[in-house]
């Protein structure tokens, strides 16, 4: 037993969304209506605190609160990108939310309680507190993607996310009370000391159920048919959240379940992870071809790009865990930077979301025409930008891993998928002008460029990435 | 057949039955109701398994909160139920068959279940005997599990700040106010025309 | 004879899977799928009593706890997910939510 100042200082992040989201609601039931602003400012700055917290606190491994929250070098790399998905998804949101009428303090309070959720996720080290976790983040996904209340597709986005994602809890209980039930204990390293001796099918069948539930917060296949709905129909910041933020938490919930619960059966559950990720991969590369929408089109990448990070996963090795966290470093990075440039489309003050609308971007708007190519270079994997180098990584753990199918599978499909995102550059570049976009506010351009510059400058200094996903890594090895 | 095997059979008998009815009633409000009967039996099941407090919450917030919540949802939101009777009874023979199998997989599964090498995996909490259920349940709540509690109390703060700003609208309410209707004269509110005969006002 | 820990579990598992037909075959009102919802919960927390039970540890019943509490937030959320979509849909049919496809 810890006193609790000492836990409260492995959970510094924590404590400060926590109290940060109960002040930001007094501030905003205060003063009403008009502090929206305000609060969407103060939760900016308190999510960077914490991001800072992390950089600047221990450094040291410690599990706190009886085994139910672990702080380490892995958990802190992964809450890392969480609060920059979070923080880059606030800023985007401030002028949409304004131009649709709907920019109400509570947006961003439960931006912060979902990021908070994720963060307790991300350190979770039971299955109660990867439980309690993974509904803070969701009960509030589920508010915000219904947000834009007085509009039919972000209610019924918001309806669709809710019952399929409750089924999908019910299903991740039902394996964690087989789990509980079998092997005796909810925190992970007591599930592994049970599993010494080899599977015990009440276990198997649970993690089967378990990574169910898991595989449908990441938005894998089979349980991804919620996802381009409710990409299409959220207001287009929260898009950018529900690709950002929560696909961090959840593959790192994921990834820690696996690797310290269960690295005593990891046969069994490596084959359900493959499966998962080639299915995932076919489906984000050929089901995106006919997309026209573009929120679509990028629901299916998100897709395909979880199927690619699982092929590290797959390979369970450190190796396997270190390209898992460069691929969702350069992901993350990417999927804003193209969340940034679909929430500047707009013509005459509406917002347009249709590939064609883009026609001839390079004509209106050079930088942006510009920006766009380049990530959706990196999305594709293209050399020398980042993408390629995440899909490098991925695919050589799993050649080390002895998984080189997998591997030559996934090349393949990168390739099928390169055609989309190549076929977005060409009507940029080549096809008829469509009406110019109304100029973007300066912060969404920033976001946009300075992703770009991170994707393009990755190959010529990478160290700060992959050092930091080593060290991620070595919190399991 | 003791006692307690006779009331297990009936409360699970009368639970899964009434759980059946909830996605086979015609009218959502009956299915409501047999939800209320589900929690109830399972609430006597806790007891039986010996989670007196865990069937008590049962009642007070599934059936005291919950399940009234539904209903209240399933009165307001006044459905043509007449438009709901049917579809369900076409997918029934293809339903039943599917479930049957994925029951017996379960079942199968649980049926062997054996517990994981002893003393493997150190006990959590231990029950002790000689202590109510209720005072055990607090004595680790509020020490062993105070992160969780926590959690469990956001999540609480998430839902109703979520609840709230989806469904509550500022109407403009008209309100009384006694000393604006006591400050009316006839100067202020009688005005006398004169109407030209058979020209209209 | 007495009411072994098999016992719960069997009938847990047929409680989850009339609560996952539930929501599979369900063509009507989505309040029904919603309860539905509850069905699997408490087939859960039946689960987690019944190993509490037997292995005389406290933690699942903490556990099950925790879901209820988790659980009512939900509905919560999810009726008022259900009131905002019928005022902008003005049906709550499982067929009427179509007005995205692809």
């Amino acid at each position: 037993m810890y006193p609790l100042s000492f836990s409260i200082a492995h959970a510094l992040p924590e404590t400060i969304l926590a109290v940060g989201a109960l002040l930001l609601i007094l501030v905003g039931a205060i003063r009403g209506e008009k502090s929206a602003p305000l609060v969407a400012e103060l939760a900016i700055g308190l999510l960077t605190l914490a991001l800072v917290v992390i950089f600047i606190g221990a450094k040291t491994t410690a599990t706190v609160f009886d085994g139910a929250f672990i702080d380490d070098q892995f958990a802190r790399y992964m809450k890392a990108l969480v609060l920059i998905g979070s923080i880059v998804t606030l800023i985007l949101s401030r002028d949409f939310l304004r131009r649709e009428n709907i920019d109400q303090f509570e947006f961003p309070v439960l931006v912060m309680l979902s990021t908070l959720g994720m963060l307790m996720l991300t350190s979770a080290n039971s299955l109660i507190s990867l439980y309690l976790g993974l509904e803070l983040m969701s009960l509030a996904l589920y508010v915000v993607a219904s947000f834009h209340r007085d509009n039919l597709k972000a209610s019924e986005a918001g309806l669709k996310y809710f019952v399929l994602g409750a089924l999908s809890s019910g299903m991740l209980l039902y394996g964690a009370s087989l789990i509980y039930g079998y092997a005796g204990s909810v925190s992970f390293p007591g599930i592994a000391a049970a599993l010494k001796s080899g599977p015990a099918i009440g276990v198997v069948f649970g993690l089967v159920f378990l990574l169910a539930g898991l595989a449908f917060k990441m938005s894998t296949v089979p349980f991804h048919m919620w996802t381009p709905d409710v990409y299409e129909g959220a207001p287009t910041p929260v898009t950018a959240f529900f690709a950002s933020a929560p696909k961090m938490a959840a593959v790192a919930i994921t990834l820690r379940t696996v690797m310290v619960a269960f690295p005593n059966i990891t046969h069994e559950w490596r084959q359900i992870v493959m499966f998962i990720s080639v299915a995932s991969m076919a489906l984000g590369s050929f089901a995106a071809i006919g997309q026209t929408n573009i929120k679509r089109l990028m629901a299916y990448s998100s897709i395909g790009h979880m199927g690619f990070a699982l092929v590290g996963l797959a390979a369970a090795n450190a190796a396997g865990v270190e390209g898992v966290a460069i691929y969702l470093a350069i992901y993350l990075v990417t999927t804003l930077g193209v969340f940034a440039a679909i929430v500047a489309m707009r013509v005459q003050g509406r917002s347009v979301e249709n590939i064609s609308d883009l026609a001839g971007l390079s004509r209106t708007d050079g930088w942006m025409a510009f920006f766009m190519a380049m990530l959706m270079f990196s999305l594709a994997g293209i050399p020398p930008m980042a993408g390629f180098f995440a899909k490098y990584y991925a695919f050589l753990a799993a050649v080390q891993a002895g998984l080189t199918p997998l591997a030559v599978i996934g090349v393949l499909l990168s390739t099928v998928a390169a055609f989309y995102y190549l076929r977005i550059v060409k009507v940029m570049y080549f096809d008829e002008a469509a009406p110019a976009f109304d100029r973007a506010p300066f912060a969404v351009r920033a976001v946009c460029a300075v992703a770009t510059a991170l994707v393009f400058c990755f190959w010529v200094y990478p160290a700060p990435i992959v050092e930091a996903a080593t060290n991620a890594a070595r919190a399991f090895f | 057949m003791t006692a307690a095997v006779a009331f297990f059979y009936l409360f699970s008998m009368i639970m899964l039955a009434s759980a059946f009815m909830v996605i086979a009633a015609r009218n959502p409000v009956h299915s409501v109701l047999f939800l209320i009967l589900a929690f109830v039996n399972a609430a006597g099941l806790f007891m039986l398994a010996g989670a007196e407090f865990l069937g008590m919450i049962l009642i007070v917030v599934y059936v005291g909160a919950v399940a009234v919540l539904f209903l209240f949802v399933v009165m307001m939101l006044d459905v043509d139920f007449a438009e709901m009777k049917r579809g369900f009874l076409q997918v029934l023979p293809i339903g039943a068959i599917i479930g049957g199998i994925v029951a017996i997989e379960l079942i199968l599964v649980v049926g062997s279940w054996t517990v994981a090498p002893a003393g493997s995996a150190p006990v959590g909490s231990p029950i002790t005997p000689g202590v109510t259920n209720t005072v055990a349940l607090g004595r680790v709540l509020y020490t062993q599990y105070i992160y969780l509690f926590q959690a469990a109390g956001l999540v609480l703060l998430t839902a109703m700040v979520g609840a709230i700003v989806l469904t509550l609208r500022h109407k403009v309410v008209k309100r009384q106010v006694i000393a604006e209707q006591n400050a009316r004269t006839q100067a202020s509110v009688v005005e006398i025309k004169k109407v030209p005969f058979r020209a209209g006002v | 004879m007495a009411v072994s820990l098999t016992h719960y579990l069997v009938v847990a598992a047929i409680l989850f899977t009339i609560g996952v037909a539930g929501i599979i075959l369900n063509r009507k009102s989505i309040i029904v799928i919603l309860m539905s919802v509850e069905l699997i919960l408490l087939s859960v927390n039946i689960n987690l009593v019944a190993f509490s039970g037997s292995r005389a540890d406290l933690t699942g019943q903490v556990f099950a706890l925790f879901i209820l509490t988790v659980a009512a937030a939900e509905a919560a959320i999810g009726l008022a997910i259900l009131v905002t979509y019928y005022r902008n849909r003005g049906s709550i049919a499982v067929e009427d939510i179509n007005a995205m496809k692809g």
